[in-house]
This record gives C-alpha cells, structure tokens and sequence, in this order.
C-alpha cells in the first residue's frame, strides 16, 4: 500500500439532502480527508448508471452516490429508484469481475454534517486499502 | 389442463393448415412468419397476405434472421394492428416483444401469438452457405429424441425457457416422438380457442408441463451452467474485459440486432459521447497511449446496465458480431443475474413491471453503505 | 519523384517504428496513431502513441483493418483540430477516406500528418480471428511475395482488396498522404521516404533526411502491380454485372441481407449519427405495412432492404475508397464491397471525380457546371 497514494473519489451529491450535508460538514470545519470530487445533482435518481461507469473507466478510485434518506427524498420516490439502480450496477459490476467495492451508496441528510465527514473518511479508507483504480493506467479501454 | 387442438399431420403441415384456415376464413388479415423469399433458399419473416403466397411459408425452419419481437414492434409501434394479424415467432422472440410492450414499443391488440416448444435455432453463418437445409434432418431427429440439437446457438443450447409464456396458441415439439404424423397444437388463450373455431381436427385435453418439457428443462439448465462456467466472466476484471472486448471494432450491430435496445439514437452514438481533442489529448498525456475510438468497454457495460434486467438470450448479438466475440453468453449471464435480483422474468407476464419503473420502500438495505 | 533512403533494420515493420520514434525523440511530432497488438493478442486496434514503451507491439502494416483508420482519426478531430501534432501511419484507402471525411468535415487534417504505405491488402477479418498465427505467417509470406510476384497477395486477401489499383500512396495511386513509404521493388533490403508535398519534406528536414534519391526502381513495380490490378478490376465487375444487374439480381444477392446495418457503421464516410434508414421516417403506421403485403400478397418484413442498399449507394458511392469495411462487418457474407465499387466506380467516373486524392478537390455534390450532364436532361 503507498503511503503517497491519495485516493481520488467522485461523489454524486443530491442537492437538497447530501450536498446539504457536506456543506454543514465544510462550515463545522469538520476533519476528513481532501478526497471527494462532488458533483451536485438534483436527486440521486438523477444519477444514469453511466455516469458511474464512465467515471470509474476515467479512473476515479471511488465512485460514492449519496441522497436522501428513504422515505424523506424531496421529490417522494427519487432515492428509491436510485438505489435499485445502483444495486443493478453493483450486481453487473460483481458479475464482471470489477470491484464493485469501489462503488458507494449512502444516504446523508441535510443536518448530518458528521455523517457525511464519517462516510468520507471510511470510504476514503477503504479506498486507500484497495489502492489505486488500475482503470486509470489502461490503454485499451 | 388445456384444451389441445390434434390433427394427424405432420407438425410442418398441421402449422401451415392452421395458418392456411386462418387466413382463407378471413379469421386474420396477414399471417406473420419464415418464408423462402426466392428460390436460392433465403429465408426471412414476411407478412403474408395472400394463399398464394403462403404456400412459401417455412414457419418452424430453424433460423431466426431478425428477432421477431423486434419486428413485431416494428409492425405495431405507430398503433396496433387495425385487423387481426397471426405472428409464430419463439418463445424468445415472444419475450422480447413483451418486454417491449411493457416499454410503449408495441401492442399486443389484435394479434394472435403462435408459438412453439422451441429446439432453438442455428447460427447466422450457416445460412451463408445454405447449410441449415443439410442439417434439418439432424435437427428434427434430436427434436424428437428430447435431446439438445448439436450445433445449434450457445443461447438455445442453454435455453430453460423454451415453454412459450404468453402465446395464445402452442405447438409441441420437443420430445414428441411422432411429430412427422402428428401434431398437437395447445390453445392456451380463450382467444386460441375462439380463432380456431371451425377447423378440421380433433379436441383433446394436454399438459404443456409434460415430462419431455421437465427433462429438456433440466437438460438446458446444466448446458447453461456448463456454458457459464466455461467463459467464466466473473474471474474477467478489467483486464479480462479488455481482453475479450480487445477485438470488438465498434460496430454497434450487437445493439443493432438487440430487441431490447429500441433507441433510435443510442447515448453511445451520440453526442454526448464525442468530444473536443483537448479531452482526448488530456486522457492522452495521462495514460501515455489511448485506443481511438474510444469508450469500447464503456459502451459494454452500458449496454448491460441497460439491456440486462430484460435480456431475453436470444442469441443474434453473437450471431451478428464481425470479431466473433460471445456477447450472447456473456450478456445472457449478466441478465440472469440482474434479473434473480427481482425475481423477475422478462416476457414471462406484460403486467409485471420491469423492476427500474418500480421500488419497494424496504429492499436492498445490503448495498446501502 | 524523388526520396529518401532507409536500410531495413531487422525488418519492415522495426524500421518504421524506429523512422516514428525518431520523430517523437526530435519533436516532429507529439503522438504516433497507429495499428497496435490488442492485450489479448487476437486482433490490432488503432492506439494515439505517446509512450514510446507501447510501440513495443506496434504494427504499422497489420494483416488485418478491423476498424477503418480514417474513422479512428475522425473520432479524435471531429470537434475540431488536435492541440499536439500527430503522425498517423495508414494505409492508402485510409488516407484518402480521411482526406475526404476532411472535406465533410469530420476530420480536421491540421496538425495530422498523413503517412501513408504500400499496401498488399488485408486478410478477410473472420480468417484472421480463427487463426491468428497461421494467418499472419500468411501475411508475411505476401508482403514479401512483391519482389517475384506481381499477383501481390490476389489470391488471399479480401476480395475488396484484390481488385484495389489504388494502394500507393502517392498521385499514382491517387493519394494525398504527406509522406509515403515505398516498400515495393526494394528487395525488403531497404524502404523508400516519399514526401509528397511540403510538409512531407519538412519533416524528413527536421529529421536530418534528405530526400534526394531516386526512387524510379519503386515506382516501375508498383505500376506494374496497378496495372494487374486494373485488369482485375475489370474483370471481377463484368462478372458482378451478370449477378446484381436488373431488379430481381438485386433481390437475389440482398435476399441473404438481415437489415444489421454493419456495413454502414464500419464505412468510414458514412458519418450521420443517425442514419435516415433507422430513424422515424422509416417506421409506419401498421396500416402501410399491410397495404404493401396486399398488393404482392406478401411483404419481406422488415421491408425496404433493398432501399437502404441503394439509398446507401446514393449517398455515399461519390466518396466510397472501396476500402472494403463493409465486407469484413458483413455477419451474411454479402459481396457488399465488390457492388458499391461497382456502383461507385462508375458514379465516380460521371464526375470524373476520385475521392480522396485531393483537399481541394471539391465533392461534385457540393458544386456544379451551368452546362453538364445534358444526357440526363429530356
């Protein structure tokens, strides 16, 4: 494991619950690692598999999709049909072979600005343990 | 039970007679089927709309030159048929229309579905060379037997769902012994019934479900399992996948030929794939080399993340492939997969809904992190 | 014309590659498009170099073209011109696709500098993927095969391929590469540099290479060759006539056709992102459908496979190089390439137009005579 290696990790952040949250997490000068790229979406619904699978080909070494928690999503029914989706891909991933650990799913609401530092830094962790996405390096993709 | 329609034809005659009575009591407009397009022994689906023309019908020839529930979409998308219209397509073939159906592609109004207990069917390739007639003897032979018909498309070897789910009428073949003088015809639908109305033939009581079904199921599922086993796609990784997909030119005509893959222009195609050198020139200074056109392996999975929860294993992906690459297989497995995640079966039910349009409040909680 | 001189170090293909490593160490150019050995070893795809390290399996004269070198030079530049300057090595009918994707904008040439070489043809796509090794071994024997043996692969190459009197790429073949490599004629002891404009022989400047030589032993075997070429051509097209002329021939040879579309999506001119014959217009109403059905009493379904073929010919035989794409994407074995020369060929020649050959020459569509073509008027 390289100590120098300092994961990259793109995060789909919904506008009103997660994005909510990592900002209270920025204005309580809360402690975690300068690992996230955040991409604000409307509703974790927003988020085309695609995304995450060009994202990861790119070579991010951790994709993170983050919304409301269900029940509370501000458009009802968004966060629920993400997460079938996000598990289809999880799925197909652990089909191919991918590591699919590289893919996070997690629900932050607006007020947890710690739960959103907690999932950053535990994904960022385990991120580190896996090491750099090899996707990065290869030519013929 | 169901109500079984038996004439002491052969199950090629006793098919084409039904078709014939259909279309002479004027009971339907145009009959959907293989026909022998010319005398160099072309086979293709056509819509037939006179006796004449019938008599050219080959409705049980084992080809499948274009997925019929693809065409039937065709037929249908821009409204359904004004006159009843009888289609025999596979069991496959039925699926993937009815997963299209269930996607505003198509309508089922006013068609009657025909069927079969499917033996699968050969690869495109061996229609080049007028192959498939050489082998009909083999094929019918197996048939008969209840055994797997050698050579035939990896997907149809391991085919479990060769028991056509929504068809109003199906006609028995695997396992039965006698189907060069005789042939049983199940009318499943009360539409069945109603459009046979009339024909010569005696009526009996049957059991799709039969013992010859069971064993070919079983059969089916361990050359399933053997076939998956043998490309073995979950020990694949990127590295595998680059391997496999290393010789695929990008032609698209697997999504081309897919039944499911109904968009008239695919994200794939389009612009959101195309972009301005800089992008690739940066992608280029960073890995030091940059395979153009680019986005092969993204294309693949893309597609399975969209095609997967409905892919019926039909098979003409592979068939089509210019590099040779058993997408089929790959995608069949992959399907089955996503689609054990719901319990669901594309095709098996138009009132099922395909599981991204619908959720459960409390499901899935073990990819949530 | 006049060139340069390149001894051959262990062989044709390592001299190339040295020549292109040698113009990346000098900066001549930044990158190096070219054919590359897949991972898996069954197939070469088109890789933009800027590692030297990955030229280690690079092939500039592959046995195979399983994707057109023009369409991967237009999937770069389409939106517009490369920041670094780029080497791509291709072979003539690619050169001349891409000269004329320039023209339909779909290619922006500046900053690319066109090498182009003898091409011998290429191996059918499905004989290569069964065999690869026997199959290059193949390859090899004709490559070499030019200095005693003017028929240059006629006998195993595709058969789009071995009717092509155009795979020099220099005037002689109709081509407008920057710099050509002469292979013919030589010997296989050395190759030919033959810049042929200005920035051809800049480059070979940059490179400390003269290009003073006479290259006359080059050119007299590769118009030999062109002349057997020729006559196959010929040949192969008064023998297609008696099998695609008149409407029921036509049928006949499309009767195999399952509407894949392959042959559009592997032909580097046809560019639309959505081909006409796949969008809207051509679904109708099931009404249609029938009413055509009733008037034969029947309907080949999906209809109109003859009207994609011919509307294809339509648009694009005034720009087909008969590369030959479509043969090897063609899953039913259909003569695609042999037709569209044909048809190509003799749409080509109303213009006297030749695509590819030049920038400035302007695609016949795109302009016209006040007085012309009086024989189609009544």
């Amino acid at each position: 494991m390289n100590e120098k290696f300092a994961p990259k990790i793109v995060g789909f952040l919904c506008n009103w619950c997660s994005y909510a949250g990592a900002d209270l997490a920025g204005v309580s000068r809360l402690q975690m690692p300068p690992s996230l790229r955040t991409i604000r979406v409307m509703c974790s619904s927003r988020v085309n598999p695609l995304f995450i699978i060009r994202v990861f080909l790119i070579g991010a070494d951790g994709v993170l999709v983050a919304g409301c928690h269900p029940g509370d999503c501000h458009y009802q029914k968004g966060n629920y049909q993400a997460r079938r989706k996000f598990a289809i891909l999880k799925n197909i991933f652990e089909n191919l072979g991918l590591e699919s650990d590289r893919l996070r799913l997690s629900w932050i609401s607006a007020g947890e600005g710690p739960g959103f530092a907690k999932v950053i830094t535990e994904f960022t962790e385990k991120i580190k343990k896996l090491g750099p996405n090899p996707a990065k390096e290869e030519v013929f993709l | 039970m169901t109500k079984v329609l038996k004439t002491n034809k052969s199950v090629e005659e006793a098919v084409k007679e039904l078709l014939k009575f259909l279309l002479k009591s004027g009971k339907v407009k145009g009959v959907f089927t293989l026909r022998k397009i010319n005398g160099n022994g072309a086979v293709a689906y056509s819509l037939i709309t006179s006796l004449d023309m019938l008599k050219d019908a080959v409705p049980l020839f084992p080809l499948m030159p274009a997925n019929a529930g693809k065409l039937l979409s065709n037929l249908t998308l821009r409204g359904s048929v004004v006159d009843p219209v009888v289609a025999v397509v596979r069991p496959c073939e039925l699926r993937a229309f009815i997963e299209l159906v269930k996607r505003k592609q198509g309508s089922l109004e006013n068609l009657l579905l025909v069927s079969s207990t499917c033996a699968g069917v050969y690869p495109l390739e061996m229609a080049v060379n007028g192959d498939i007639d050489k082998k009909l003897s083999q094929y019918w032979d197996a048939t008969k037997r209840g055994e797997i018909v050698p050579d035939t498309r990896p997907t149809c070897m391991g085919c479990e769902h060769f028991l056509p789910y929504t068809a109003d009428i199906t006609v028995t073949l695997i396992g039965k012994k006698d189907i060069d003088n005789q042939c049983e015809i199940f009318l499943n639908t009360e539409k069945g019934q109603q459009f046979v109305d009339g024909i010569d033939g005696e009526f009996v009581e049957g059991k799709l479900e039969s013992e010859e079904v069971v064993s070919m199921r079983n059969k089916r599922k361990d050359e399933k399992k053997r076939l998956f086993d043998e490309i073995g796609i979950e020990k694949f990784g990127l590295k595998g996948l680059i391997e496999t997909f290393g010789k695929c030119i990008g032609c698209h005509g697997c999504s081309k030929v897919c039944p499911i893959c109904y968009c008239n222009l695919c994200y794939s195609d389009s612009k959101t794939y195309e972009h301005k050198p800089s992008v690739y020139e940066m992608q280029l200074k960073r890995r030091g080399g940059l395979r153009v056109p680019p986005d092969t392996i993204s294309y693949q999975i893309g597609r399975l993340t969209h095609v997967g929860i409905s892919c019926v294993g039909c098979g003409l992906c592979a068939d089509v492939c210019p590099a040779n690459i058993p997408i089929s297989t790959i995608f069949l497995k992959v399907g089955d997969s996503v689609q054990k995640m719901f319990d669901y079966l594309p095709g098996r039910d138009v009132e099922e809904q395909i599981p991204v349009t619908t959720f459960e409040t409390d499901e899935f909680v073990e990819v949530e992190d | 014309m006049k060139g340069a001189i390149l001894n051959v170090t262990e062989n044709i293909a390592k001299t190339i590659i040295n020549f292109l490593e040698k113009g990346l160490d000098k900066k001549c150019f930044d990158a190096v498009l070219i054919p590359i050995k897949v991972p898996a070893g069954d197939s070469f795809a088109w890789v933009l170099v800027q590692n030297k390290s990955l030229l280690k399996d690079a092939n500039p004269l592959p046995p195979v073209m399983p994707v057109q070198g023009a369409k991967a030079l237009s999937s770069i530049t389409k939106m517009g011109k490369t920041n670094r300057k780029i080497a791509a090595i291709m072979r003539p009918c690619e050169v001349r696709a891409a000269v004329e994707l320039s023209k339909l904008e779909q290619v922006n040439l500046e900053n690319i500098f066109l090498i182009s070489i003898d091409c011998p043809g290429v191996l059918p796509l499905k004989d290569y993927l069964g065999r690869p090794k026997e199959a290059m071994d193949k390859f090899n024997k004709i490559l070499h095969s030019a200095q005693n043996d003017i028929q240059w692969g006629n006998e195993s190459t595709r058969p789009a391929c071995q009717v092509c009197d155009k795979f020099i790429g220099t005037d002689i073949g109709f081509c407008q590469s920057n710099l050509h490599i002469g292979i013919l004629g030589t010997e296989d002891k050395i190759i030919f540099l033959i810049p042929n404009n200005e920035s051809g022989k800049s480059i070979l400047n940059e490179m400390d290479i003269e290009a003073e030589k006479s290259v006359d032993n080059w050119e007299k075997k590769a118009k030999e060759i062109i002349e057997v070429r020729k006559k196959k051509r010929k040949e192969v097209q008064e023998r297609l006539k008696s099998e695609v002329m008149g409407i029921d021939n036509l049928l006949d040879t499309f009767s195999k056709c399952i509407n894949c579309h392959n042959c559009r999506s592997a032909c580097p001119i046809c560019y639309c992102r959505q081909c006409y014959f796949e969008s809207e217009i051509m679904k109708l109403p099931s009404d249609d459908y029938l009413m055509r059905a009733d008037s034969k009493g029947a309907l080949r379904f999906l209809p109109d496979t003859l009207l994609f073929h011919l509307g294809r010919m339509t648009h694009m035989s005034l720009s087909c190089v008969g590369c030959g794409a479509c043969e090897d994407a063609c899953p039913m074995s259909i003569d695609v390439s042999q037709i569209f020369n044909f048809v190509a060929d003799n749409s080509q020649e109303l213009f006297n137009y030749v695509p590819g050959k030049s920038v400035e020459e302007s695609l016949p569509l795109k302009t016209y005579e006040e007085d012309e073509l009086h024989k189609v008027e009544i």
